[in-house]
């Protein structure tokens, strides 16, 4: 009965363009959901496959003790990819020479994620393979066929096996960051482990399984593994690490979430403004549809009819455009990150479609609610029911769908209560400055007749939907103006961390009388590098007197710090300094005084991970054990540590007067080019016990992966600045029709279009102007708050954007205005008049 | 159904209005009775503020009387809920009105057909067309009000108002937005079909000259009828 009347309606409204709003909103919400879960979800996963070649895994249950077969049986049966690794070092001869090299047997798929990379010869051009050595031969670093004086296809001794040299070893994907093993690795296959006959009884072996397969399998299997794990076995993952790419991989999500959240609380406006102005423009026929005798019933079914099929029309359409929006964006980002993306999976079609239907329904829920409410009089009455138009209930439920659809979003409820909170105060704020800007300039004297009055009058007399049209315009500007400053922000502080003359290269296990003569080469070929540290490995055993292990399990909340615990229990690497290094702040008590410490009393300053876990305060005293022999050393300060350098950072440093106490070795790191290569041999040749690690790939990987998140943050960045973008049109084409009576009016009364087009260009720029200062303002106090709190970047004031902010505002929401008021004084008085009858 | 209801199509008796401002309460209408025989016009005539377009609102339902009650048809409106109300406006009666009220996504023909498919009758073309072709649109069936001039939306709005072949019709001010040449042209038009179909019409206007052309006159005066006089076309009638 009403459907073919309410279809006609439909096909009528929108190609009317009365529905074109709300249909571009909800398109806009579903598109920009869309196309950022699907990019973020698909340069994750890429980032997440590249950086899990870090460690050649997904996961890796590693341990000083053999690990139980069993489980990696288990984990096979559970749909995963294993292999196994194991680390020991052992002699190598030949050629007369004799040297101890570090070796790391894998098993034939080892590794799991990333791969080798390896020459044919020491003169050849590296390239990347998938698996180890075959049985009976090695790989060896560069420096091992130097110190042993053997080419490709050499035979070496290895232990009590001899095996044939088959490949230069150029690059391990998980080659250890901080590790004694130098520059002298050797890599063969696990099965000829036996035959070196060096892992025995009592030999210092380390062991890994390594684990790679969907988060749902890994998850699975770690639910099984966890109540098992012994205290010297530890389970990680990338972003278990400390390190700079954890920490970096953490702060790119956080962006890409963040950016997620605005590009929905955009969309979000645009939809509210646009559903509310639909069903007010529809007050009337439905007024009219109840005098000629239309029930209640046929006009609500004609209404939730449209609202579905303009839902159902503009999810599809948002879809598709989302799809190829996020293709091209994909293509974009595969060319300069030189590898396809891995595709995201059906998420980003369900949540976006979702997201979707709840704006669709709940932004349009109270509007509708109300236009059903509107009483037939009005077709005598002609204002009855616009008091319907701002009901709180419309907003209440408008706030409560903005949060839930955030929560929803990111899965995070902090970063959702703080953006949710931080957004209420600031439309306050915006609310209470508009209305005083509003009503200060009408004060304003100017004379009669010019543009720039008949500008300012328009301005005071629409004081109240001026106020929401700034909050609008001051919202999404300053979205905007966050998300650039915090893009560059993040990124400038990517690249400090790597800066290009960042040391490439770790020089360890100096023996105190290789400093001098290594300072001096250093000095002599200008290579830049950093101080030398002492460093000597000790555990934590006793807190206070009490052995470490029972201070741990009295702890109540032993689940939450099981992983750190694993960490305490290892052996770190230790040192003693002076002076606080670069990247450290005392966090709590003082740093060791000068001269103070020269005493018997040795004072220790902690990490403040290590705090927690090992339940200290100022003035505990912990017994570090030092190669069997206890030290005491009294807590006098704690420390943050900026783990997101690729400096070296240390757990725990001692006081100076620690000098003397412990056989120490000394550590430096420099930035070393390839024409030092030779002398670094000689170098090598001199001092054989000093191993030199070569983090040049490190760097390389790291800078890879901060340009690509780079770029991707470029991208979603772009997608929100459309959002926003969106949200001033629809906020400008929702005031027009009010405009357009004007504007008859004035044609009417004779007024020029130049008068009046300069007049809507001088209003516009005004409140683009307000807006982009009061955004600019917000945000910047805002990115101070949210870059210490989500981002632990130090925050900072951006002079700059109170400029760009208010310049941006005026500009852009003008030429908007402009564009849309020409359009209209094409068309003639006659025109325009019936348009509005 | 009684005799007497079938000859007063409209029967009001003491129906008074009440609103509430801030000062208190404000009457509007106060004690009205009156009837209307079915056939019959009759012009509500009064100055701005004289309670006239509340009277009509209460005549066709539109608003519920704070007292006394309005009989259309035998039916008692102030025993109705909204639905009810709805349902015999679609049933009984027909509206023209000053703003015309047009919908303005739909061409001219389905304006007026927009009554008979709200009651679900979708076999109205052939009427709407023939209606539109007695108020001289035929040849503008497809237009959209937009495209069409004050005096055609208006001969719209009173093709609209007769289908369904309604027994009473009211009408607000239905020439005041037009000019003399068209608003006698529409005048003409309302009563030349109202004659053609036996419709009761009832005229809400302040033109003293168009009231003239019903059979009575009801003077409104602060809320309460005045007097009631008979137009010239009374006789004729």
């Amino acid at each position: 009965m009403w459907v073919k009347l309410a279809f006609k309606l439909f096909s009528r409204e929108f190609r009317r363009g009365e529905l074109t709003i709300i249909f571009a909103a909800i398109a806009l919400a579903v598109l920009t959901v869309f196309s950022l879960s699907a990019m973020t979800e698909r340069i994750a996963l890429n980032i997440a496959q590249k950086s899990n070649a870090f460690i050649a895994a997904d996961r890796r249950l590693s341990s000083n003790h053999a690990i139980d077969a069993q489980l990696l049986t288990k984990a096979s049966e559970q749909g995963l990819q294993t292999a196994r690794v194991l680390y020991f070092d052992s002699m190598l001869f030949a050629n007369d020479e004799l040297v101890l090299g570090s070796v790391k047997a894998g098993s034939d798929t080892y590794p799991l994620k990333g791969k080798l990379t390896i020459k044919d010869s020491l003169a050849g051009q590296p390239y990347e393979v998938d698996t180890g050595p075959t049985l009976g031969s090695v790989w060896l670093s560069e420096g091992l066929f130097y110190t042993l004086n053997v080419k490709v296809g050499d035979s070496v001794e290895l232990g009590a096996g001899i095996f044939k040299v088959s490949k230069v070893l150029v690059k391990e994907p998980d080659a250890p960051f901080f590790s004694l093993s130098g520059n002298k690795r050797v890599l063969l296959s696990y099965d000829d482990v036996p035959s070196t006959k060096a892992v025995q009884a009592g030999s210092r072996v380390f062991h890994r399984f390594l684990f790679a397969g969907n988060e749902q399998q890994l998850s699975n299997y770690y639910a099984w593994l966890k109540p098992q794990l012994k205290s010297n076995q530890s389970w990680e993952g990338i972003k278990d690490r400390q390190s700079p790419l954890g920490n970096n991989l953490d702060r790119a999500e956080r962006f890409l979430l963040l950016a997620g959240l605005f590009g929905i609380m955009l969309a979000a406006v645009a939809m509210a403004v646009s559903a509310k102005r639909y069903c007010e423009r529809q007050y009337d026929p439905v007024a009219m549809m109840k005098t000629l005798g239309g029930s209640r019933k046929v006009i609500r079914n004609i209404f939730l009819l449209h609202l579905s099929l303009v839902t159902v029309f503009s999810i599809v359409v948002g879809l598709l455009m989302g799809f190829a929006l996020q293709t091209v964006g994909a293509d974009y980002l595969a060319k300069f990150m030189g590898a396809e993306l891995p595709h995201a999976g059906i998420r980003p079609w369900l949540l976006s479609s979702f997201i979707g239907l709840v704006c669709a329904l709940m932004f349009s829920l109270k509007p509708l609610l109300d236009l059903f409410d509107i009483p037939p009089l009005r077709v005598l009455r002609r204002n009855l029911g616009d008091a319907l138009a701002l009901s709180r209930l419309h907003l209440t439920l408008s706030f409560m769908t903005i949060f839930v659809l955030m929560w929803l979003f990111s899965g995070e409820i902090v970063t959702t209560i703080i953006l949710f909170v931080s957004t209420l105060l600031v439309i306050t704020v915006l609310f209470v400055i508009s209305r005083l800007l509003f009503a200060a300039g009408r004060k304003l004297g100017l004379r009669p007749g010019s543009s720039w009055s008949l500008a300012i009058a328009t301005l005071q007399k629409r004081a109240n939907a001026n106020a929401i049209q700034l909050i609008s315009f001051a919202l999404a500007i300053k979205l905007m103006l966050f998300l650039v400053v915090l893009k560059n922000d993040i990124i400038s502080d990517w690249q400090m961390q790597v800066p290009p003359d960042a040391p490439n290269m770790f020089i360890i296990n100096i023996n105190e009388h290789e400093v001098e003569p290594i300072n001096t080469f250093f000095t002599d070929n200008n290579i830049a590098h950093e101080a030398f540290y002492p460093v000597f490995s000790g555990r934590v055993d006793a807190v206070n007197g009490e052995a470490f292990s029972r201070q741990v399990s009295k702890q109540e909340d032993e689940e939450k710090n099981e992983e750190n615990r694993e960490g305490v229990d290892r052996e770190p690497n230790l040192t003693w300094l002076a002076s606080l290094p670069e990247g450290n702040e005392i966090t709590e008590g003082t740093w060791f005084a000068e001269g103070e410490t020269a005493g018997d009393e040795i004072e220790v300053s902690v990490f403040d991970g290590w705090r927690e876990t090992l339940g200290l305060k100022l003035g505990d005293t912990i017994t570090l054990l030092v190669n069997e022999k206890s030290i005491d050393a009294k807590v006098t300060s704690f420390r943050s540590v900026d783990w997101g350098t690729l400096k070296p950072n240390f757990v725990m440093i001692l006081s100076p007067n620690m000098a003397g106490k412990v056989p120490v070795t000394y550590f430096s790191a420099a930035k070393l080019e390839d024409k030092h290569t030779k002398d670094i041999s000689q170098i090598l040749q001199r001092y054989p016990t000093i191993s030199m690690i070569d983090i040049k790939s490190q760097i390389e990987q790291a800078q890879s992966i901060i340009s690509q998140v780079s770029l991707a943050i470029g991208f979603v960045l772009s997608i929100v600045l459309i959002s926003g973008a969106l949200v001033l049109i629809s906020q400008v084409q929702a005031s027009l029709a009010e405009r357009m009576q004007e504007v008859v009016i004035l044609r009417t009364l004779g007024a020029k279009g130049r008068l009046i087009k300069l007049a809507t260009l001088y209003e516009f720029m005004l409140l683009g102007a307000i807006a982009g200062l009061v955004a600019a303002i917000v945000s910047d106090i805002a990115l101070l708050v949210i870059q210490q709190q989500l981002f632990s970047v130090e925050g900072q004031l951006h002079p700059y954007i109170w400029l760009l902010g208010p310049l941006s505002g005026a500009i852009f929401v003008s030429a908007i205005g402009y564009f849309m008021v020409a359009r209209t004084m094409k068309q003639n008085t006659q025109g325009l008049l019936r348009k509005i009858a | 159904m009684s005799v007497l209801s079938q000859l007063n199509v409209i029967r009001v008796s003491g129906l008074t209005k009440r609103v509430s401002t801030l000062e208190g309460s404000l009457t509007i209408l106060s004690d009205i009775n009156f009837s209307v025989k079915s056939g019959e016009s009759v012009a509500i005539v009064g100055a701005s503020g004289s309670g006239k377009s509340t009277l009509l609102s209460l005549l066709a339902g539109l608003d519920v009387a704070s007292q006394g009650d309005v009989h259309l048809d035998g039916e008692a409106l102030s025993k109705l809920d909204e639905e009810a109300r709805a349902r015999v406006r679609a049933e009984k009666i027909g509206f023209v009105f000053q703003s015309f009220m047009l919908v303005q996504s739909l061409t001219a023909l389905e304006n007026v057909m927009l009554p008979a498919e709200l009651a679900g009758d979708h076999d109205a073309r052939a009427q709407a067309i023939e209606l539109l072709e007695k108020v001289g649109l035929s040849h503008r069936l497809e237009h959209y009000p937009s495209q069409l001039s004050g005096g055609e939306q208006q001969r719209v709005a009173i093709a609209r108002a007769f289908i369904g072949s309604p027994k009473i019709l009211f009408a607000d001010e239905p020439s005041a937005n037009l000019d003399s040449k068209n608003g006698h042209l529409i005048e003409n038009l309302l009563f030349d079909l109202n004659k053609q179909n036996g419709t009761t019409l009832v005229l809400v206007t302040h033109d003293e000259q168009l009231a003239k052309q019903c059979q009575r006159i009801l003077h409104i005066e602060g809320g309460q009828l005045e007097k009631i006089s008979e137009g010239v076309t009374a006789n004729v009638g």
